[in-house]
């Protein structure tokens, strides 16, 4: 009782302060007129708001002993930034709803307190001053009943205060806990947003996944060329110079050299492939834009790479895009009969855009191994889609879509 | 025949030092970035160069520029360029000036002493030669192409051996026909592509670039 008690009687003038809030708020926004004040001091006066909120979301939640976790706001640079951070937030909506849920109950139930409080505190000192009523109009407690002697006061003060002790023993704690649900419950975000804050957790940790990923790609493409590779090159130059140098006639010797130069020449390739598939070497050497270039130049349909403004992509998505580019021109020459292919890579929003159309005859069957099996795997990896439309007679697009997650 | 390589790991250098030593070859630097690779050229003035793509500072295609800038400054200079891995563009720039003495071979390819040494000789006399696999990823993505489809079977297998570098004699022996049949056939490739009858050896290395270009 003492710990609602106090939570409620602190809580009635926080409550009658949070009246202040919408006039405050309202003055704030019509600043705006004493040239443009408003335009700097809104956004703060959202974020104090934020504060007071905050300060009575901790206090709720430690009478109800649950945890809660911290929705304080720093305000990023700039006027603008300043009020599409505030605007945007969905918590500034909460704090708002907020006022009026903690003003309604608030109030109420921090008067409701003070009265079972205010009646024991009453009773002592008006029991006690009984003969100071006028005859006339004597003290009258538990509501009528006068009181006109000491042994009256004594009997009538003490079950007055032992039933109003009683009510706020009742009562207090459960108006208190009323009132810090309501609050809580104001504040708390909804199942909708905290959805939408998890996928946004889940993005970002995804980014960096991506980000992690790509730096380990290029670190164990760098380390396979100045490592394993270079070792093994070095490995078959003495092998090769062993077999220059062995004296004709030493024939067994000659063909467990000849075995194991042709092992290492057959290693190098295997490597070469495997550093291939992972992250393409022109990739590192020259960057998206020079090895999509590469591609289109070497390909058995003239092909156009327009590559516009993607940014910075992570190094996987780099060579999703790359294999994805050329598993997409090689089809076209196998299968397509075009005359020329269109490559464009465009960003739109969080995701890179892959869009390949040729004008060839169309009908790709995918079922039958025609690659686009394989362009959907690359993708799929990413969590990326991929739209085929391949009508009979043509033209053939693909559209594939790689999330970024920047 | 006095060489200048630029290639930044230690043990492929030693290797190829060790190598062209036995070879009769006089290694007069090891450069082991882009920048002491020119210095290295105008300090020695090697009858060939080779060098690596990826070089230091960047990693990346250091050597391919390298070699670029120094053929503007010295034009036809001979360069034979070793890579981990081929591309058909790097190929391509290499031969663009025309002046030819251009190698461009996986680096696998040293170890086939012979053969490395015969590639090394063909460039320092102002051949060409591209590796193997530069040639398939011709053969295999230039299918369709207007110029490349004008060619017969055999003509483009002449081409594929002559941008290897090798003389027509050497081609007769490969394909097993006669050296009047090979020079019939480079003729005819010549014609097809539209290259003028001037000198034949600057005439290959654009028949080569065309085949690289795949332009019409």
């Amino acid at each position: 009782m003492w710990r609602g008690g106090r939570y409620l009687l602190l809580g009635l003038p926080g409550a009658i302060a949070t009246m202040l809030v919408p006039p405050l708020l309202a003055a704030a926004a019509l600043s705006t007129g004493l040239a443009g004040a408003g335009l700097v001091i809104f956004p703060r006066a959202l974020v104090a708001l934020r504060r007071w909120a905050e300060w009575n979301r901790r206090r709720a939640a430690g009478l109800l002993g649950v945890p809660v976790s911290s929705r304080y706001v720093s305000l990023s640079q700039g006027i603008r930034a300043q009020w599409r951070q505030v605007l945007d937030d969905p918590e500034t909506r909460r704090d708002i709803g907020w006022v009026w849920r903690h003003i309604a109950t608030g109030i109420p139930a921090g008067l409701a307190a003070l009265a079972c409080i205010g009646t024991a505190v009453f009773t002592v000192v008006a029991a006690s001053l009984w003969w100071l009523f006028p005859a006339d109009a004597p003290l009258r407690l538990l509501t009528a009943i006068p009181v006109t002697s000491w042994s009256w006061a004594l009997a009538l003060g003490g079950g007055q205060i032992v039933i109003s002790g009683l009510v706020a023993f009742w009562a207090v704690p459960k108006l208190a806990r009323f009132h810090a649900r309501t609050c809580l419950a104001a504040l708390e975000p909804s199942d909708a947003d905290q959805l939408a804050e998890r996928v946004g957790e889940l993005s970002e940790s995804r980014a960096g996944v991506l980000d992690a990923h790509g730096a380990e790609l290029r670190r164990i493409e760098r380390d396979l060329h100045d490592g394993t590779q270079a070792r093994l090159v070095a490995i078959a130059m003495q092998l090769g110079m062993a077999r220059e140098t062995l004296p004709e006639g030493s024939e067994p010797l000659a063909e467990l050299l000849r075995h194991a130069h042709e092992g290492a020449e057959e290693a190098m390739s295997e490597l070469r492939d495997v550093i291939r598939t992972m992250y393409p070497p022109i990739l590192a050497d020259r960057g998206l834009a020079g090895a999509l270039a590469a591609l289109g130049a070497r390909s058995g349909v003239p092909a156009e790479v327009d590559l516009g403004e993607v940014g910075r992509l992570p190094a996987a998505v780099e060579a999703a895009a790359y294999f994805i580019v050329a598993e997409t021109l090689a089809n076209a020459a196998k299968h397509s009969c075009a005359t020329r292919v269109l490559v464009r890579l465009t960003r739109a929003g969080d995701s890179l855009l892959i869009e390949v159309t040729d004008d060839g005859i169309g009908g790709v069957a995918e079922a039958r191994g025609t690659g686009v099996i394989g362009i959907r795997r690359r993708a799929a990896a990413l969590d990326g889609t991929v739209l085929v439309t391949s009508p009979v007679g043509g033209p053939t697009s693909i559209t594939v879509e790689l999330p970024c997650g920047l | 025949m006095r060489v200048v390589i630029a290639e930044d790991n230690i043990l492929l250098s030693a290797g190829m030092e060790y190598l062209l030593a036995a070879k009769g070859f006089e290694v007069a630097e090891v450069a082991t970035d882009g920048p002491g690779f020119i210095a290295a050229v105008q300090r020695h003035r090697p009858d060939v160069t080779i060098v690596d793509v990826r070089l230091p500072p960047s990693f990346r295609d250091e050597g391919i520029h390298a070699a670029l800038e120094i053929r503007r400054a010295r034009p036809g200079l001979p360069v034979l360029v070793l890579s981990q891995y081929v591309e058909q563009v790097y190929a391509k720039e290499l031969l663009s000036d025309g002046h030819g003495a251009v190698g461009y071979l996986l680096k696998d390819r040293v170890s086939r002493v012979s053969e490395f040494v015969d590639a090394l000789h063909r460039v320092a006399k102002g051949g060409m030669v591209m590796d193997p696999e530069v040639i398939a990823q011709l053969m295999t993505t230039s299918q369709g192409k207007n110029t490349i489809q004008t060619l017969t079977r055999r003509e483009r297998e002449v081409l594929a051996l002559m941008a290897q570098g090798l003389g027509n004699t050497a081609i007769g022996e490969h394909l097993v026909i006669t050296d009047n049949a090979v020079h019939k056939h480079i003729g005819n490739i010549f014609a097809k592509l539209g290259l003028p009858p001037t000198d034949s050896g600057h005439r290959r290395v654009l028949a080569v670039l065309t085949f690289l270009n795949n332009q019409p």
